[in-house]
């Protein structure tokens, strides 16, 4: 399942993760594996998991163009955990495959895409192939669509769910319930 | 802690006496993820686990990746610390004079070790 072996369920309950289970459950993204892994540390689970679900599934910004930039930031990790994770929320507001696999694409000259959505898909796909193109000219255009909360709330959450991507890829970590590569 | 160990955690790590065993294999744990992640397999895992717990690990892991993730963020933003090393508040101009090379002056070591006989560094690979 994962080269750290999560914790079992019922330390999991005990240590007060059950309300994340629940958000889990609801949401898909993650499913029980991740916060089970970071139950290890209790402290980085509760805080970890809260921060990921908050810049992900709440906030002031499309849900699902940042389930998207999800998506598209965890193929360029490769990690094959959260890229094969899929928010209910999204899946239910209409969001489907194809449009997901247009967001790691040619975003740029697809016509499904808005100009702020093209910007903040240009963000994600620079963020971690090539930084130095984010400057503040970048920037200025993203003002354009989104506010400086809303900038704020989209780098927030590329940073911390690719960061947490690559430690899950590590870790060789598979979905639940999705058969292993 | 000194900025001379900090640069030696950083630089020269593997060879040197200033650090631990298991102290290099937690920094090689960072330099790997940050560079070559396809390089932390089960055996690297097992390496670690002859001197830290799985609770360890779990904290150092996702340690790390929280700092990949955010540092480039942190950089894109353009942003310096507000005080000087001697703790003066200084303007952000300020701050770059001082501060502004420090972070990029150790990336290419770490990166050549790295990725020393993959060919092609991780990040180019994605997808």
């Amino acid at each position: 399942m994962s080269v750290i072996e999560p914790i079992e369920r019922d330390l999991a309950l005990q240590q007060g993760l059950g309300d994340f289970f629940g958000s889990c459950e609801k949401l898909g993204v993650s499913d029980e594996l991740f916060p089970r892994i970071l139950g290890h540390v209790p402290g980085y689970a509760e805080a970890i998991y809260e921060a990921m679900y908050q810049s992900h599934a709440l906030g002031n910004v499309d849900h699902s163009i940042k389930e998207i930039i999800r998506i598209q930031l965890a193929r360029h990790a490769q990690d094959p955990y959260f890229s094969a994770l899929r928010s209910k929320q999204a899946l239910a507001a209409g969001l489907d495959e194809e449009r997901i696999d247009a967001g790691s694409g040619d975003f740029e000259n697809d016509p499904q895409f808005t100009a702020a959505e093209k910007w903040a898909l240009r963000y994600s796909h620079l963020m971690y192939r090539d930084p130095a193109k984010i400057d503040s000219a970048f920037y200025e255009e993203g003002k354009e669509h989104f506010t400086e909360a809303q900038i704020m709330e989209l780098g927030g959450m590329i940073a911390l769910h690719y960061g947490m991507q690559v430690f899950m890829r590590t870790l060789h970590a598979h979905p639940v319930e999705q058969p292993e590569d | 802690m000194t900025e001379e160990l900090i640069d030696e955690g950083i630089d020269n790590y593997r060879k040197s006496a200033a650090f631990t065993d298991a102290e290099k294999v937690a920094l090689e744990y960072s330099e790997l993820m940050q560079f070559a992640p396809e390089k932390i397999d089960a055996a690297f895992y097992g390496r670690l686990r002859e001197h830290y717990t799985e609770a360890e690990i779990v904290e150092l892991g996702a340690f790390i990746g929280f700092n990949v993730g955010y540092h480039t963020f942190f950089r894109t933003l353009d942003f310096y610390p507000m005080f000087s090393p001697d703790g003066s508040l200084v303007s952000q101009e300020e701050s770059r004079r001082i501060y502004g090379e420090q972070p990029t002056s150790h990336l290419k070591g770490a990166l050549d070790r790295a990725t020393a006989g993959t060919g092609d560094q991780q990040q180019e690979g994605g997808e």
